[in-house]
């Protein structure tokens, strides 16, 4: 027992310096937050609603490929040779459960689930802001919704039994353990109004830029009426966009961000804010040395009358454009860059004032108000062409109104959701990817009204997660 | 490199010369049978002067008359003999039944081997020196040890593997991977690298609960025990180099890639058939302009790649005192692996390990060792940035420049090449030149102890173990360059990336031991507390605009695009107690309980217990077994449970949000984190049964073992709805139960034992079975639902089914008399693609990446001074989805890539069976389906070789003591296998799916980098 005086010292001494550890057992995270106290103050909501905001730029979503898809879908583009064959089978229309397109839904109900949260916090919220960021959460809510009911289920106007067929889950709380069964078409659009006409009562009037106001729910809601055939409505809430459509002077400009002119709903794209190079969903590279993915068909761009210059937006939406081979095409340039730039930056447009024009123009047609209905298109084509088309009558006015919608939203995320709501077929010509209609063509030409591609898979992931959904028809 | 000159001429500096007035002693050492004995102690007693015996037992000193020389060897009885009149002092060491054999280190606690009742693999340090010239331990694992999975990662110089010890005890990523302790320091997987080879001393696989169970709540999956080596008392310096030097290069496909004539043909074909491109340069190519492609075709295989070097010189000096001993080493490792222009992997290394004795009751140590690795790295990700891709999608008619009329490059302003950016668009040459990307990995350990001997009974020891990385990777894209060109501004040019991350972990430990024992009892109690700290800082930042592609560091940058850091912080406080005990070394009992404490629980969840029991048996040591050929048999058993929090993140129970993704007007509130305060351990029960067979003086071993493993409330993010819009669409919980089980043999036997000649041969086999149990049952039906994983390729989980089961649809081949492609529904029924029944038609198949059986067997022989070894691994039974060969048999939709010859034997008449689908049907025929689903068999020589000890008698004259040179090949040869490609699969894509996110290694083909072969050449030199 020699040294027990000094052994003991050191145990003594080691033991207690590790006996404070057990306290180190509680850690809070450093780079996150607790949920609940990140919705208390006025400018914890801003943030809140932000993040719904934010959330909308989902990769596939506004941020990415629902950028293109809706267009890749229909008669507007063409695959190139030139490509990656990037969303390809979304244009031959091969897609089946096991490729579907399961990132959208995802992305839009990420956005439903951070609205739902905020509107879950905003209840114990007593601030100015509490209508104003409420209005907004429930028009996100219902944009996102609508944006799924559109792709994955019929439009109410597409087909006599459509109402009554398969919707979408409509999602209304934060609760991630409900297995929703999904809503019919016509309850699912019932929601939609739901959400946005209180939207529209609460939001306000102006709101700072990349949110929506009182203006851009007005769009959503006319956007929302067209498509369930409830033609006066539309009406009504176009009428409640005030926003003037870009002048033609402006409509280049509007796509190369020297102008804001006709935009209610946009998100500016700014290093080290966004900086998303989202042009990358039609091409890479410059305008002499162009990847495309997708170009122009050979006939949407004819209907813009070519580069005789009388549609001033032949030169806003597609670019001449040749590969490094010295192939040229009609290359898409609404996301292609600003100015000179081919970088693929640039804002992010989703509400235009002429779409209330355009809704309003063809409900107005559908009540069989042509003489009212032929003067709001002619409101906007005379900011198009220097010499603009007029005086059609009868189907020729439909179809005009139809046609100036195509022109006025090539490339911008509408052209297949009009096809299915109009009961139409896809019917893409046989030319080529090339400008001169060379070259080779889409494999797949036609799309019956009928064919259940018209409405996307639900992805077979999507159905072992959730055992209450049921897949669409056909697939 | 420069500083082996340096090594040199310290070593003969500190080579002491010969002393005078002393006479040579020299003789052989055997042991009883006669052999000779290696590495025997011999010392002259009173003094530090000693020297070991040779590979052939023979030693040399010098020693004065009447001085008396000890030898002493563990596991012999120490001899002595006094120095005479007689040079020559022949020694026959007996065996002492006493000192244990061989001592297996577990980390809490080291057994001698014969009370060991644990199943435990030790790989020993004199194996590893004779294994694979890899620079990453794990890899050297395979095939070494019954039960323990080894995958390599890919063949990237500085790769490392993915271990599985007893199959996969958790269904999440990263969660699978066994504990890793070196010195009684965690380190991850990924990071192995960091340490030599030649440091090692012994690598211990604790695989059941006996042992494991001491780790408690991070032994669910096995625990790697490392140690290094360190030095040996009263003994001179011993002084090593190793030095080695090889070439490395890929092994050849076992498939070939069309010719620009093929292709061009192929493209004509396929064209015609209505399936093709018709402007592909074989549909509007002249006879002239084909005969161009064909005059300036490039090998681009050839041009990508290249043959490799590897380079390895170690340095090392070992020996002690009376009272301390010191181990130091120095390393240097390089492989530049096979792509040309990347410089691949480089690696620096230095250790000191020391021990003294500084009082009779206090001992105090400290390793210190630091590890720099570099590597170049090329971009592993399934796109046109892969240079491994790049080989096979680039049509040999694209030439890597722009080509005038007479095939000469076309020149820039600046009098450079043109860089043709093929079909692809961009060109793997240019980015590779023109797209740096570096990572350096700075790796400290610290290891101090103090050990306080109260009496001959008890003691206390305690240490702190601390393991710092730095790591940094740099990113560069050139401004100006083809990537910068696609993503970057031209306003900016140029855009560098610099992310990293510090990572301290520590550990602190200490133990208090009681152990008695006489001639019939022995007992050995231990009480530990330790706390484990954890702490990553990490930080990424990115600015673009550069005036000059040399201009690398971001304050030359004209604006900063992004900057974040983010840190994280887990604590672990443990309570342990072990106890073993043994009568007669004939009835052995162990037992051990830990309480282990994590802050990455809720608060009500933080602790759990984990125990173990178990008993063993020697038959031949009871008194009544009297076969003499029998020296061994011991039956052990044990049961126990171990924890697991791998999967886990460090706040995993708390609902957290993020603000770091702005928008327009500040910061957003994003969701990161879903809560579950009823987050706990995920806990694993072991059984264990197991015989250890000695035979012929334990010539000959044998091991067999049993076990199954039970896995209960498993950490998994539980997959929510896709409508729930959560973060991950999932949330961290404990449902779901696994079952793994197995058997595994260990045979090894010294068939030739003369001191002349002899051959050893040995191996080991382990099968493997595992089921999962339960899984979450979201809608109530009463059966788990399946779930689909997140990081993998086409697997389901789904109870009742094997772990990993590919989950596909099935292809039948093509219909003979059109070429299209079948399928086959749900119920086996045969039809093409568009007459599928609604519904899901995929089954869950028979199949998956993990091997039935593995193993590896090794061979030695050696002759005098010669020596050959060679060692197999090999693998049955498992599955790979093989997305190369579907690309490279596309059916005409990837026309613009190159493709394998093999793509001609497309059905082209009725009648044609056996084919590849008619190319008008390629939609149909490239679905997601089992068509590219195959075995991965294979017997590979990983090791082979030849050796040669430089006899004494040509050292006599020189200080040199021992000379060892070898040859050496890896990966010559593949027997067994069917697969189209190397079958030796880990990785799919890095940037896909890393390492440390992988669920189901080996599952698919993605472009990884490729399994390499070498040849290498080396000398041992001690003194």
């Amino acid at each position: 027992m020699k040294y027990l005086y000094k052994k003991s010292i050191l145990l003594v001494f080691i033991t207690s310096m590790m006996i404070s550890c057990d306290s180190n057992l509680d850690q809070l995270p450093f780079d996150s937050f607790a949920t609940e106290n990140a919705f208390v103050t006025a400018s914890d909501f801003e943030n809140g609603i932000r993040g719904v905001y934010v959330a909308l730029l989902g990769d596939s979503y506004y941020g990415g490929n629902f950028l293109a898809v809706p267009d890749v879908l229909s008669d507007n583009v063409i695959t190139t040779q030139r490509g990656r064959s990037t969303l390809r089978n979304l244009h031959e229309w091969t897609y089946n459960a096991a490729s579907g397109y399961r990132g959208l839904y995802q992305d839009a109900y990420t956005v439903i689930f951070n609205a739902n949260q905020v509107l879950e916090f905003i209840d114990g919220f007593e601030g100015e802001s509490k209508d104003n960021i409420k209005g907004e959460a429930l028009a996100l809510r219902a944009f996102a919704h609508f944006d799924l009911v559109r792709t994955f289920a019929k439009i109410p106007t597409q087909s006599s039994d459509a109402n009554g067929s398969l919707g979408i889950v409509y999602k209304s709380n934060s609760t991630p353990s409900d297995l929703l069964p999904r809503e019919s078409v016509a309850d699912s659009y019932q929601y939609i109004i739901d959400d946005l006409e209180l939207a529209y009562s609460l939001i306000n009037a102006t709101n700072p830029e990349a949110r929506l106001n009182k203006e851009g729910v007005a769009i959503l809601l006319s956007r929302a009426y067209l498509y369930m055939g409830r033609w006066q409505d539309a009406i009504n809430a176009a009428n409640n966009v005030s926003t003037n459509i870009a002048s033609r002077d402006n409509v280049v400009g509007v796509w190369e961000d020297s102008s804001q002119e006709g935009l209610v709903f946009w998100v500016p794209n700014e290093t080290g804010v966004i900086d998303s190079n989202i042009g990358v969903q039609w091409s890479q590279g410059s305008v002499a040395n162009l990847i495309p993915e997708y170009a122009a068909t050979f006939e949407f761009n004819a209907l813009y009358g070519g580069s005789d210059g009388n549609d001033i937006r032949r030169a806003a939406y597609i670019i001449d454009a040749t590969d490094d081979s010295g192939l040229a095409y009609n290359g898409v340039k609404k996301l292609l860059g600003r100015g000179t730039q081919t970088n693929g930056i640039v804002d992010i447009k989703i509400l235009r004032a002429a779409e209330a024009v355009l809704n309003k123009a063809e409900a107005q047609f559908m009540l069989g108000s042509e003489g009212p209905a032929r003067q709001t298109l002619n409101s906007l084509r005379s900011e198009r062409y220097i010499n603009a088309p007029d005086n059609e009558s009868g189907t020729a006015l439909r179809d005009a109104i139809r046609t100036e919608r195509r022109l006025e939203f090539g490339f911008e995320y509408q052209r297949i959701f009009d096809i299915k709501r109009w009961g139409l077929n896809v019917n893409r010509g046989n030319e080529g990817d090339l400008s001169d209609g060379s070259g080779t063509p889409s494999i797949v030409l036609n799309l019956a009204a009928d064919n259940f591609r018209m409405q996307l898979p639900i992805d077979q992931s999507s159905l072992i997660v959730n055992p209450s959904l049921q897949q669409n028809p056909g697939y | 490199m420069k500083s082996n000159y340096t090594w040199l001429i310290l070593m003969f500096f500190s080579i002491t010369v010969a002393l005078a007035q002393e006479k040579t002693v020299s003789g052989n050492i055997s042991d009883a049978s006669g052999l000779p004995l290696p590495g025997v102690n011999v010392i002259i007693k009173g003094t530090s002067n000693g020297t070991q015996s040779d590979f052939d037992g023979n030693y040399t000193l010098q020693a004065n008359n009447g001085q008396t020389i000890v030898f002493s060897y563990v596991g012999f009885k120490t001899d002595e003999a006094v120095v005479g009149a007689n040079n020559s002092i022949n020694i026959v060491m007996q065996e002492d039944a006493a000192v244990l054999e061989e001592v297996v280190i577990t980390g809490y606690g080291n057994r001698g081997k014969d009370v060991l009742v644990s199943a435990v693999s030790l790989v020993t340090s004199e194996e590893i020196s004779q294994l694979v010239s890899t620079t990453s331990v794990d890899n050297m694992l395979q095939g070494k040890a019954a039960g323990v999975q080894v995958t390599a990662a890919n063949g990237k110089p500085g790769a490392t593997a993915f271990v599985r010890v007893r199959g996969t005890t958790s269904l999440t990523a990263g969660a699978s991977s066994p504990l890793y302790i070196i010195d009684g320091a965690p380190i991850d997987e990924e990071d192995l690298n960091a340490i030599s080879n030649n440091e090692i001393e012994s690598i211990s696989i604790l695989k059941d609960a006996a042992t494991t169970s001491q780790y408690g709540s991070r032994g669910a999956n096995g625990v790697v025990v490392i140690t290094t080596k360190k030095g040996k008392k009263n003994k001179d310096a011993v002084i090593k180099l190793s030095s080695r030097y090889g070439v490395t290069s890929k092994i050849k496909d076992n498939f070939k890639m069309m010719n620009t004539t093929q292709k061009l043909q192929y493209e004509r074909e396929l064209y015609l058939l209505g399936a093709g491109s018709g402007n592909s340069p074989g549909v509007i190519s002249s006879l002239e302009e084909r005969q161009f492609l064909i005059d300036n075709s490039i090998d681009w295989e050839d041009r990508i790649l290249k043959e490799g070097t590897i380079q390895s010189n170690s340095f090392s000096i070992s020996g002690g005192e009376e009272k301390s001993d010191y181990y130091f080493s120095v390393g240097h490792d390089r492989n530049t692996g096979i792509i040309q222009d990347v410089s691949g992997f480089e690696r620096i290394n230095a250790r000191l390990n020391t021990n003294f004795e500084v009082k009779s009751w206090l001992d105090v140590g400290a390793s210190v060792a630091y590890s720099r690795a570099l590597s170049d790295e090329p971009r592993d990700r399934n796109n046109v940035q892969n240079p491994f891709r790049a080989y096979y999608d680039y049509n040999p008619y694209e030439p890597e420049f722009i080509l005038d009329e007479n095939g000469s490059p076309e020149l820039d302003d600046n009098g450079d090449p043109l860089w043709n950016f093929n079909h692809t668009g961009f060109l793997v040459t240019e980015a590779i030149a023109t797209t740096p990307e570096i990572e350096i990995q700075n790796i400290t350990f610290i290891n101090t102890y103090a050990k306080v001997k109260f009496n001959d009974n008890w003691n206390f020891r305690t240490q702190f173990s601390l393991n710092h990385e730095n790591y940094r990777r740099e990113y560069y894209v050139e401004p100006g360059n083809r990537l910068d060109f696609f993503v970057g501004d031209p306003n900016f040019p140029g855009i560098k990336s610099d992310n990293g991350f510090q990572e301290v972990d520590y550990t602190m430990s200490n133990t208090l031991n009681y152990s008695f024992s006489n001639d019939v009892h022995s007992l050995n109690v231990s009480a530990l507390y330790e706390y484990n700290f954890n702490e990553f800082n990490s930080y990424t930042l990115r600015s673009r605009g550069f005036a000059s592609s040399e201009l690398t560091t971001q304050i030359n940058a004209a604006e900063v695009v992004s900057a974040s850091t983010g840190r994280n912080r887990v604590t672990l406080v443990s309570y342990g107690a072990f106890a073993n005990y043994d009568y007669k070394q004939r009835y052995i009992v162990g037992a051990s309980i830990r309480t282990d404490g994590s802050s990455n629980f809720g608060a009500d969840h933080q602790f759990g217990t984990f125990y173990s029991g178990s008993v063993g048996w020697n038959v031949a040591k009871e008194e009544f077994f009297n076969v003499d050929w029998i020296n061994t048999m011991k039956f052990r058993a044990s049961y126990g449970t171990v924890g697991n929090r791998g999967s886990l993140g460090p706040y995993g129970p708390q609902g957290t949000v993020g603000f770091g993704n702005p928008y327009p007007g500040g910061s957003t509130t994003s969701n990161v984190n879903s809560p579950n305060e009823d987050l706990k351990w995920e806990s694993t029960a072991i059984v264990d049964i197991g015989l250890e067979l000695g035979l012929f003086n334990n010539r000959v071993t044998a091991v067999v073992d049993y076990y199954r493993k039970e896995t209960t409330d498993l950490l998994f993010q539980v997959p929510a709805a896709d409508e729930s819009g959560i973060p991950g669409f999932s949330i961290n919980s404990n449902l779901g139960k696994i079952e793994n089980k197995g058997w595994e043999f260990e045979l090894n036997a010294d068939i030739i034992r003369t001191p002349d000649l002899k051959w050893t041969v040995g191996g080991n086999i382990s099968f493997l079975e595992n089921k999962i149990l339960e899984l979450p049952d979201n809608d109530g039906d009463g059966i788990g639902d399946d779930i689909e994983p997140g990081d993998a390729f086409n697997l389901i989980f789904r109870e009742g089914e094997a772990i990993n089961a590919f989950f596909l649809l099935r292809y039948d081949g093509v219909d003979p008399e059109t070429g299209r492609p079948l399928y086959l529904d749900a119920d086996g029924n045969s039809m093409f693609l568009d007459e599928l029944p609604e519904g899901e038609n995929r089954v869950l198949l028979d199949k998956s990446p993990i091997a039935k059986f593995e193993g590896g067997f090794f061979s030695t022989i050696s002759y005098k001074g010669f020596g050959l070894r060679t060692d197999f691994v090999y693998k049955s039974g498992n599955w790979i989805n093989n997305f190369v060969q579907s690309n490279l048999l596309s059916d005409g939709l990837s026309i613009a890539d190159n493709q394998a010859v093999g793509a001609f034997n497309y059905w082209k008449q009725p009648g044609d069976t056996g084919v590849l689908p008619n190319p008008i049907y390629g939609i149909e025929a490239q679905q997601s389906s089992d068509r590219f689903l195959q075995k991965g068999d294979f017997v590979r020589l990983r090791n082979i070789t030849l050796s040669y000890n430089v006899p004494k008698i040509f050292l006599e004259k020189t200080p040199i003591n021992s000379i060892r040179i070898y040859a050496q090949g890896q990966n010559l040869l593949t027997f067994g296998s069917s697969f189209f490609g190397d079958p030796e699969v880990g990785i799919s894509s890095g940037e896909t799916i890393s390492q440390g996110n992988a669920i189901a290694p080996g599952e698919a083909t993605l472009y990884s980098y490729p399994t390499t072969k070498s040849y290498t050449f080396g000398v041992d030199i001690s003194f």
